[in-house]
């Protein structure tokens, strides 16, 4: 074993965690579900934790946990020519039959590539024979075809009693392959050709029982689907460190530029009983000082007032922190305001995302500015100690005025609150199944340009903490999320130059990926010019 | 709201893999498997209350040994109650003393 002193937060790769599932290995269809990046973010995806707990509902399948490790952890077992491995058992990734790995963020690729690589697994899906590597939480899945054998679209509980009863019945890559491939929702790259036919994508079927369009699966009741109750409790802080629960997944909005709202299309809420269940059940198996809930657009619910109201009951009688996602303005201004005042921590979040209304309207933006500016003035009362704003540029239809405005709202969003304004500013990136999906992106001079006029835009204020995002890194996000399969060789080359954790703002190496682009002859432009007649992923449906 | 606090002073033994748990961790550790149990604990006050509790020695990272530990209850617990409720809830490597 090893000297865990030499590591740094060694608690990482322990495996003990509170309500772990430990299982003998004997007789049992062995998976290991692994995410590539550091345990602290993996352990807070909510859909990471509610595959690990429905496969381990099956008494014959085993199934453990890996994370990318930390630079140190990386290099030793390099250096030392040691595998990675699970959590649990510390058994090597490579003596699973089963790998799954979670695709949710594209600049976690290389990391997914550092990990196989890390456990002797062979990195390109032709040149592996027994183990097959499954991917999911992917939008598109095109550039990593190259690696990856068998993907999932959708909401894996849906189809896990399908995929148990394949794995159980069949022992041979090929046959689980064929038999996976003709359940809804799985898509295995091999069994079919992607050519291009002029300025179309054309997709054939290589074997006949294949399902060609590809669905995406989605349960269909939020109250009977499976969802984890023996609350996996870390014994470190991690980047979400609370109980998480789902109130509603999906978004009733329609924003122009959002792709979670097809990929988890379509709306669906849990009902107010059966969330105080959950939460009740969590809190006793797992103690955890800190419940959140979890939906992309929460005051979309159709009783937040009664929710909240209750949760914060339950919440104040035992101290328990209850923290709400963003929430709607109009929400906070008429009804919620009573019941937040009894909540500890409050945080607001507001996705403004274009600073007039007249670009708001273009994206399909609805928000009432004028309820903001008093909700910020509610919040002023409230325990809350700042207010997180979220704005796009590089929009479609965006022109200079749209961003200088940016500097007046914060102004005035400062005086009526008095509180301290955190700005995140994101590049808009036309992402596959959004409304805009077959938008151009602006060049990299041009967005760079109008970084420059948002920096100059914000007021300079000790208010006020700004983040703007880099041209470069998010046109990078944009290539690999609207890529064909040609791109694997890209990822993989940038993988050979050494570039892992891309995500990680200092440990993202432009120069690696400039390289690489160049070595393969890719040219970003052409990527993000959409002159096409459909994409490469249009063999996927979602909605 | 009661605002006595019955202290009590008890020791643990750390080893196996609780020898890596910093004096933070351990504070997690602890508060969380108190709220497993039904015992009567007392917070701290303030904007984010906590399970109180203190430390009177500190372990270096990765050593095996005791270490001391008082925690704060609404009403008196005997140390024998305190075992019995807490025991099931701790991890492994992580033994309260006689």
């Amino acid at each position: 074993m090893l000297e865990w002193n030499n590591f740094r937060k060694p608690q990482r790769y322990m495996g003990n965690e509170w309500n772990v599932i430990k299982k003998s290995h004997d007789g049992r269809v062995r998976i290991c579900l692994c995410y590539p990046n550091l345990y602290e973010i993996g352990m807070s995806n909510v859909g990471f934790r509610i595959i690990y707990s429905c496969l381990n509902s099956f008494k014959d399948v085993v199934c453990e946990r890996s994370f990318m490790p930390d630079e140190d952890l990386y290099v030793y077992l390099r250096e030392y020519k040691k595998k990675l491995f699970s959590l649990e058992t510390k058994t090597a990734l490579s003596d699973f039959e089963i790998v799954g790995f979670n695709f949710d963020y594209e600049l976690n690729f290389t990391n997914f590539l550092a990990m196989l690589d890390a456990s002797g697994i062979p990195l390109k899906s032709k040149e592996r024979k027994d183990l097959i590597v499954l991917g999911g939480g992917v939008a598109n899945p095109e550039s990593l075809c190259e690696f990856v054998d068998i993907f999932f679209l959708g909401e894996f509980e849906e189809k896990a009693v399908s995929f148990v009863d394949i794995v159980r019945r069949y022992k041979n890559k090929e046959a689980r392959l064929k038999a996976l491939s003709e359940v809804e929702g799985f898509y295995v790259p091999s069994f079919y050709d992607v050519y291009r036919k002029g300025r179309r994508y054309v997709f054939e079927k290589k074997y006949k029982y294949a399902k060609l369009p590809i669905n995406k699966v989605h349960v269909k009741d939020l109250d009977s689907s499976f969802s984890p109750v023996d609350w996996l409790t870390p014994y470190t802080s991690i980047a979400h460190d609370r109980a998480q629960i789902e109130i509603a997944r999906g978004c009733p909005n329609k924003c122009f530029f959002c792709q979670a709202r097809s990929v988890y299309f379509p709306y669906r809420e849990r009902r107010p009983d059966r969330v105080l269940e959950l939460a009740d059940r969590i809190y006793e198996k797992s103690g955890y000082e800190n419940i959140s809930l979890l939906a992309l657009s929460a005051s979309n619910y159709s009783n937040i007032e009664g929710l909240i109201r209750d949760l914060a009951d339950y919440c104040s009688e035992r101290t328990i922190g209850l923290s709400l996602p963003s929430l709607r303005i109009e929400d906070v201004v008429d009804k919620l305001h009573k019941y937040l005042s009894r909540i500890k921590k409050v945080s607001a979040t507001f996705a403004v995302e274009a600073a007039t209304q007249r670009l708001r309207s273009a994206i399909n933006k609805r928000i009432d500015t004028k309820k903001l500016m008093e909700a910020a003035k509610i919040l002023r009362s409230l325990h809350s100690r700042h207010i997180k704003l979220y704005f796009m540029y590089g929009l479609p239809f965006e022109v200079d005025e749209d961003i200088t405005a940016i500097k007046g709202f914060l102004e005035e969003i400062i005086r009526v609150s008095r509180l301290k304004v955190n700005v995140s500013v994101n590049v808009f990136i036309p992402k596959p199944f959004s409304h805009f999906e077959n938008i151009l992106m602006n060049s990299k001079e041009e967005l760079e340009r109008r970084r420059r006029l948002i920096l100059n835009s914000i007021p300079k204020n000790r208010g006020i903490k700004a983040s703007v995002a880099l041209p470069y890194k998010s046109m990078l996000e944009a290539v690999i999320s609207r890529a064909g399969r040609e791109l694997s060789s890209l990822i993989y080359e940038a993988y050979m130059l050494g570039a892992r954790f891309d995500a990680d703002g200092e440990r993202f190496n432009k120069h690696i990926w400039d390289e690489a682009f160049k070595r393969m002859g890719f040219d970003v432009n052409e990527y993000l010019s959409g002159e096409t007649d459909n994409f490469p992923w249009s063999h996927i449906r979602v909605i | 709201m009661n605002d006595i606090k019955f202290p009590l002073k008890v020791r643990f033994y750390k080893g196996n893999d609780m020898r890596y748990f910093s004096a933070l961790d351990l504070v997690r550790v602890f508060e969380r498997a108190l709220r497993r149990t039904s015992l009567p604990l007392y917070f701290t006050k303030g904007f984010s209350p906590r399970v109180k509790m203190s430390f009177s020695r500190a372990l270096k990272l990765g050593v095996e040994g005791e270490i001391e530990v008082t925690f704060y209850f609404t009403r008196e617990i005997s140390a024998d109650e305190l075992k019995g409720k807490l025991s099931s809830q701790l991890p492994d490597g992580l033994i309260m003393a006689d």
